[in-house]
């Protein structure tokens, strides 16, 4: 039995044997030092990434604590503010030379939050059923949507800088009519009754897409509607060749099945005024679209111009429990941002209701690749199964499917950068320079994927491979900020990985290394 | 040198051939790593890929590790190369003596392909070397062995001429002539050999001052003494005496041998003297009275004012014997009291010689200036696990700027043995390496030499000087890593590996090489070692200030007049060593900071040079006192440049492992990339303060921990150049993007700028005033400096950069040696 060192860290004792690290002693005290390159039993003692480093002894230096032996008496300061600024910078230095989405720009600039890459990659192994029900898990619309959205995504899409953008808003009106000519169409399963009932003012995009987002979560919800018909917009701003109402209807209809109640023909300060609803229900919300021609004043709750007056941060009114989106809050109508305005107004009468505070996460937290070179977007196309690169050939969602290069991460679940990057409030853009590592696919079918523009030279893999005597393994190539992992003399990455490559993935901090198939369904964001 | 066309061609048999060699001589294990590749980049001048591949078979070394490795250190490369090598200094003198100009025109000299570094006919591969150490030719180039100083872009042809016509030309090594001393001679006639001095011709010099006392059968030694400290001079002869009178003569050409002997010594036959003179009366150029015929080559005047200046305020510590030694004249080291020092140490107590090193006060020279004596009474008691201690000697001089190291191993190989000695007896320590960059072959020839003299005549070994004391040196040749100049990182490259620096503790007095109890001393630490011995410690505490004490060798360079390697007492000031030694700034030109302390000090700015060489009052002023490079800035210096100067030095020589080095440093360089092309805002500034701080609080070594100080010392001092860049203009006239060529109205029309434009940006136009297309110009300078009028003006945001409108004295003749 080994001696014991006792230390204390931000001022709470504790004892190791000795021989151990700082980063030991502040696990058995529960403290979580963010570690990257550290990987117990396999690189100890060599630190690279330094996001665990504490100051001891309030010595000017900061050391790494995977590698930091105690000694007795030692004080260490380890949540601090300035050690965990230090910590974030040491992950922002890190994402400004790590070449990688953790979030699809497709999926980013979608108002609405489509899971486009994890869409794709259900469409394009046929799975159509299992397509529609992650598309609903943000779009409530997704025939009216793929009709009618100014898909901005397509405008992000990295292949459009390259051969042209692939088809998305086909994609998605495929899923949607696929569903629709199903025997059975994808209705949402929801929670148990919570008891809790819920006014919606206004059944267009956003009333709608909020009611069947508090639905979901178990509430009741009745939507008044000035009109005859529900849509709002949808269906009285489009023609029927651009829209055929059909599809609106169908998609209103499962709301309904889902058990939504209407109040047409009722106009908000005319037939029922805010103060009864807010009597009769337990929250309000007011998607009353465009305010041109409604006096703000009748509605009950303080509007500046045209616009109803919302705290940015929960979208409630003036009056408490009652909640405004859409655009009733701004001007200029956009289908899908409603459709992602209703989402995050359900969510925010789901925090009220919960007693808990809103924050509106309005980008969730992501790696962004910045501009790529022409040869670049070569190796990024790489990233495709098929050859297809006329958008004109392009006729069925599968195709279409085919033709994404699967810019999102991997493993942005299983990545340690992005999950201490996101506890720490990093932004990965602060760092960001103009050298940076190349955009690179390197692949073995239906093996291990290398993407060396993710790697951040922690060099565990190239542990791994050596302790594991793998022939060739990996090494590091080069030195400074230029060193790379590879395989030595440029040789494949089956030859370099012959025993260690699942290990190496597994342990891969980043998704430098990840399993070319084994994708999972990102539902992030 | 360059080798047969016929290595090229490379079978399996040979290859198997070759290598079997080679292992026998370096061994097979994981410590042989860098020398096995080192044998192989010889023989072939790259590392192919079938050679890699077969070295692993043999040795079982991973394919890995040897890449690994190999691309670790600049040495090495994968590439194939041309049949010579062209490195481009990049040193700090080299580079306010515009460095980049002379890298642009070699490249457009060579007419190098787009992404390439050599010649379409392999004849020469073009390499960026960090510093060749020769900082007092600068702006200087080698090809192969030839070093060629004082360019200018205008006469890189000429160079290239020059080595290619002389390359056939073979020169005896002049360590390879053996010497015996004889006092009852007439004399002797002295020749400065440093790597500098050789540089400048004094190897050809020396050849030929043999060959004239051969041929008029003169009984005179020609010697060949170490580095001599004045390299504004060199090559410098000494002409002593048997009477013990002497005479020096400064910048001698090899011409001159004979005017030198026959002015001091009279043949021995009456026929030679008579043939020799005929011969040479006919060749026509002996004048009689013994006068020069070229300026600046008459007698040094020793007495004279500037030799005086330099050498008065000296005190030889390190350099005793300083342009008097033969380097590896074993009997004269000892005629000097070479090895009484470790005599007295072995026939004593290793605690008393330890005491003695801590009573002098002697702080490590490399750089930080730990106490000596604290770090060898540890690494004596630290205990090994087997009993082996090692004794490493650092001589990995990285910094631009510094060649005292250099100086020290070439010129005094004995000394810096016995101090090693003396610190192995002391600790227990009876193995050891002295680790010398690649960059210095001739220091690791001398030393290699040195050694086996040593062994031969029982100063190393099993019984050193008859005691019972053991001990074995090898010399071990770094491969081109500024980071191994850090102990931790030097270690692992002597254990063949990548050299990345260890986190500390474990220090390596407790666990260094291969985990035991390891010293490393600076080449200079120990070089004053035996004088401290043999005077006491006392003598040399006696020097200096009250924390540092004794002496301390500079590398003076850049904008000083009388630049040379010097040995001062602490406690001198910048000003006295810039001013009463260096002479000042040439030119007339203004003193605007001293750059102290190499790639982790700083810029200490002219207002304070009064403080003194110490310790602690350079780390006061922002700088520290470093391994001893100073160079002197003038106004046409620009400290944002010298700021990413050495931002890009440091970022290139990351070894990439922390993530605050490997990234910080890059992205602070973008900063001030960004400053010096007049795209910097003033938020950048805040970055850099934030990153610096960061860099310096996160690093793991103390490479990536002081990077920033060349930022932080001059944010500190000279913020207003930073504003300025800031505002669009660079004040010296320095930053490329920020500057302009503009003829000025007394352009006499004499049309050699046009002449000399080596982009044609300068229409010819005779006797009316030229016109400098800006587009076209690339900022070379050429017109600048060739104008005989001085009508050339550079121009920064609308005003004059006055620095440049004084001439600076014009570059000396090109001297080769090969």
């Amino acid at each position: 039995m080994s001696k014991l060192i006792s230390l204390t860290i931000d001022g709470r004792a504790v004892e190791v044997p000795e021989g151990s690290t700082v980063l030991t002693a502040a696990q058995k005290l529960g403290i979580t030092i963010p570690t990257l390159c550290f990987l117990a039993g396999v690189k100890e003692n060599k630190p690279s990434c330094m996001a665990c480093v504490v100051r001891i002894n309030g010595d000017a230096r900061l050391v790494p604590s995977c590698s930091t032996k105690v000694t007795q008496g030692m004080t260490v300061a380890s949540e601090t503010a300035e050690v965990k600024a230090a910590r974030k910078a040491a992950m922002e230095l890190l994402f400004s030379d790590h070449l990688g989405d953790c979030i699809s720009v497709c999926q980013r600039v979608c108002p609405a939050r489509l899971q486009i890459p994890a869409v794709i990659r259900l469409v394009a192994a046929g799975q159509m059923r299992e397509a529609i029900a992650v598309v609903k898990e943000n779009v409530v619309f997704p025939g009216v949507m793929g009709r009618i959205c100014r898909a901005p995504c397509q405008n992000g899409c990295r292949r459009s800088k390259y051969d042209g953008a692939v088809a998305i808003q086909l994609i998605e009106r495929e899923v949607a009519n696929q569903d629709a000519a199903a025997k059975e169409r994808f209705v949402p399963t929801c929670n148990a009754p919570t008891g809790k009932r819920i006014a919606i003012v206004g059944a267009g995009a956003t009333g709608l897409s909020a009611a069947f987002f508090l639905l979901k979560s178990g509430h009741a919800c009745v939507v008044f509607d000035d009109h005859a018909e529900p849509g709002g917009q949808m269906r009285h701003g489009f023609s029927e060749a651009d829209l055929p109402r059909a599809v609106l209807d169908g998609e209103i209809a499962i709301i309904q099945r889902m058990g939504l109640e209407f109040r047409l023909n009722t106009r908000l300060g005319r037939d029922v005024s805010l103060a009864e609803l807010r009597r009769d229900f337990d929250a309000v919300v007011l998607a009353v679209g465009s305010l041109q021609k409604t006096d703000p004043a009748a509605l009950g709750v303080e509007a500046t111009e045209r616009t109803i007056r919302i705290d940015a941060a929960n979208f409630q009114t003036s009056v408490p429990g009652v909640f405004a989106g859409g655009t009733a809050v701004r001007s200029g109508y956009d289908p899908s941002r409603s459709v992602g305005d209703g989402r995050i107004l359900a969510e925010c009468v789901d925090h009220y209701f919960a007693g808990k505070p809103m924050q509106i996460v309005r980008q969730p937290f992501t790696s962004t690749i910045p501009k790529l070179s022409a040869e670049e977007y070569m190796q990024l196309a790489k990233g495709s199964n098929a050859a297809l690169s006329v958008r004109e050939l392009i006729t069925t969602a599968e195709q279409a499917a085919g033709r994404c290069c699967h810019c999102d991460c991997r493993s942005a679940n299983n990545c340690k950068l992005h999950h201490f990057g996101e506890l720490y409030g990093a932004d990965p853009r602060a760092f960001a320079g103009e050298h940076r590592r190349r955009f690179e696919f390197i692949r073995q079918p239906g093996g291990v994927l290398f993407e060396p523009g993710k790697c951040i030279s922690c060099g565990i893999c190239v542990e791994l491979a050596s302790q594991a005597q793998e022939t060739l393994g990996l090494t590091f190539v080069g030195r400074g900020f230029d060193v790379r992992i590879a395989v030595p003399l440029n040789r494949s990455l089956e030859e370099g990985l012959e025993r260690v490559g699942e290990l190496c993935v597994k342990h891969c901090p980043t998704s430098a290394l990840t399993f070319e198939e084994d994708r999972r369904n990102m539902t992030k964001g | 040198m360059a080798h047969d066309e016929s290595k090229q061609a490379m079978t399996p048999e040979s290859l198997n051939r070759f290598l079997e060699q080679l292992l026998a001589r370096t061994g097979r294990g994981r410590e042989a790593t860098i020398p096995i590749l080192q044998g192989i980049q010889r023989e072939y001048r790259h590392l192919p890929e079938a050679t890699l591949q077969r070295v692993s078979e043999l040795t079982g070394i991973r394919l890995a590790d040897l890449i690994g490795v190999a691309t670790f250190y600049h040495q090495f490369r994968l590439r194939e190369a041309g049949r010579h090598s062209l490195r481009v200094c990049h040193g700090t003198a080299c580079h306010v003596k515009g460095a980049e100009n002379i890298h642009d025109a070699v490249n457009r000299q060579l007419q190098l392909p787009e992404n390439g570094d050599t010649t379409p006919d392999k004849m020469l591969t073009v390499e960026r070397v960090a510093c060749l150490g020769c900082c007092t030719l600068a702006p200087a180039v080698q090809i192969d062995e030839s070093t060629y100083g004082h360019l200018t872009p205008a006469n890189i042809g000429a160079m290239v001429e020059d080595f290619l016509g002389a390359r056939n030309l073979a020169v005896a090594d002049v360590d390879s002539i053996q010497h015996h001393q004889d006092n009852r001679r007439q004399g002797e006639i002295r020749v400065g050999l440093g790597s500098c001095c050789m540089a400048k011709g004094s190897d050809a010099l020396f050849h030929s001052l043999r060959q004239t006392v051969k041929d008029f059968a003169i009984d005179v030694a020609v010697k060949r003494v170490g580095c001599v400290g004045m390299c504004h001079q060199t090559p410098i002869v000494e002409v002593r005496l048997a009477d013990g009178a002497n005479a020096f003569y400064s910048k001698v050409g090899p011409e001159e041998a004979l005017r030198i002997v026959r002015r001091h010594f009279r043949p021995l036959s009456i026929r030679r003297q008579l043939t020799g003179w005929l011969d040479h009366t006919l060749d026509g150029w002996v004048n009689p009275n013994g006068e020069s015929k070229q300026n600046g080559r008459a007698a040094l005047d020793f007495a004279g004012k500037p030799v005086v200046s330099f050498l008065s305020r000296q005190v030889r510590i390190a350099t005793e014997g300083f342009g008097e030694m033969d380097p590896l004249d074993l009997d004269e080291y000892i005629s000097q009291k070479g090895f009484v020092a470790l005599g007295q140490v072995l026939g004593g107590k290793p605690e008393a010689t330890i005491a003695a090193i801590t009573a002098s006060g002697l702080r490590g020279r490399g750089g930080a200036g730990f106490p000596t004596g604290v770090k060898w009474s540890r690494m004596r008691a630290a205990v090994s696990p087997d009993g082996i201690k090692y004794v490493i000697v650092n001589g990995d001089e990285g910094d631009p700027g510094a060649f005292m190291d250099r100086m020290l191993m070439e010129s005094f190989p004995f000394r810096v043995i016995e101090g090693m000695l003396i610190a192995a007896a002391s600790v227990g320590a009876n193995e050891g390496y002295i680790y010398v960059r690649a960059e210095y072959p001739r220091a690791v020839s001398r030393l290699r030499e040195a050694i086996r003299l040593l062994e031969a005549r029982g100063f190393l070994g099993e019984k050193v000087m008859g005691s019972s004391f053991r001990f074995r040196v090898r010399v071990f040749e770094g491969a081109g890593a500024f980071v191994c100049g850090e102990e931790t990182a030097l270690i692992k490259s002597i254990e063949g590996h990548r050299g990345i620096p260890q986190l500390r503790p474990p220090y390596p007095v407790e666990s260094g090489l291969w985990g035991r109890p390891t010293l490393i001393n600076n080449v200079e630490t120990l070089s004053m070692v035996p004088w401290i011995i043999r005077h006491g410690a006392a003598a040399f505490a006696a020097l200096g200030t009250e924390k540092s004490k004794g002496t301390k060798v500079f590398a003076l360079a850049g904008k000083v007049d009388r630049t040379g390697l010097i040995e001062v007492p602490m406690g001198i000031t910048l000003r006295e060593i810039i001013e009463d030694i260096g002479g000042g700034v040439p030119g007339g030109k203004r003193l605007k900071a001293v750059q102290v302390g190499g790639p982790s000090g700083g810029c200490i700015p002219a207002a304070l040079c009064d403080i003194p060489v110490d310790f602690e009052a350079l780390a006061a002023a922002g700088s520290i006192m470093g391994s001893g490079g100073l160079i002197v800035l003038d106004e046409d210096d620009c400290m944002v440049d010298v700021a990413r100067y050495f931002m890009s030095f440091l970022q290139k020589e990351s070894c990439g492992e922390c993530t605050f080095c490997r990234i910080g440093t890059m992205r602070m360089l973008e900063i001030l990339d960004r400053l010096c092309a007049g795209k910097g805002l003033r938020a950048d500034l805040d970055d850099l303060r934030q990153l610096a701080a960061l860099t310096t609080q996160g690093s793991i070594c103390g490479l990536g921990r002081t990077a920033p100080n060349p930022v932080l010392s001059t944010l500190r001092h000279f913020l207003d150049e930073y504003e300025a860049h800031i505002a669009g203009r660079c004040p010296a006239g320095k930053c490329k993007a920020l500057v302009q060529y503009v003829v000025q109205d007394h352009c006499t029309g004499c049309t050699i700028c046009a002449q000399h434009c080596p982009v044609g940006a300068i229409p010819a136009a005779p006797y009316r005033r030229h016109e400098i297309d800006t587009a076209l110009c690339t900022r070379c300078d050429v017109c600048r400096v060739d104008c005989p009028e001085n009508a050339i003006a550079i121009v920064s945001g609308g005003s004059p950069c006055t620095g440049h409108s004084r001439k600076e004295s014009r570059p000396q003749p090109l001297a080769h040696h090969e």
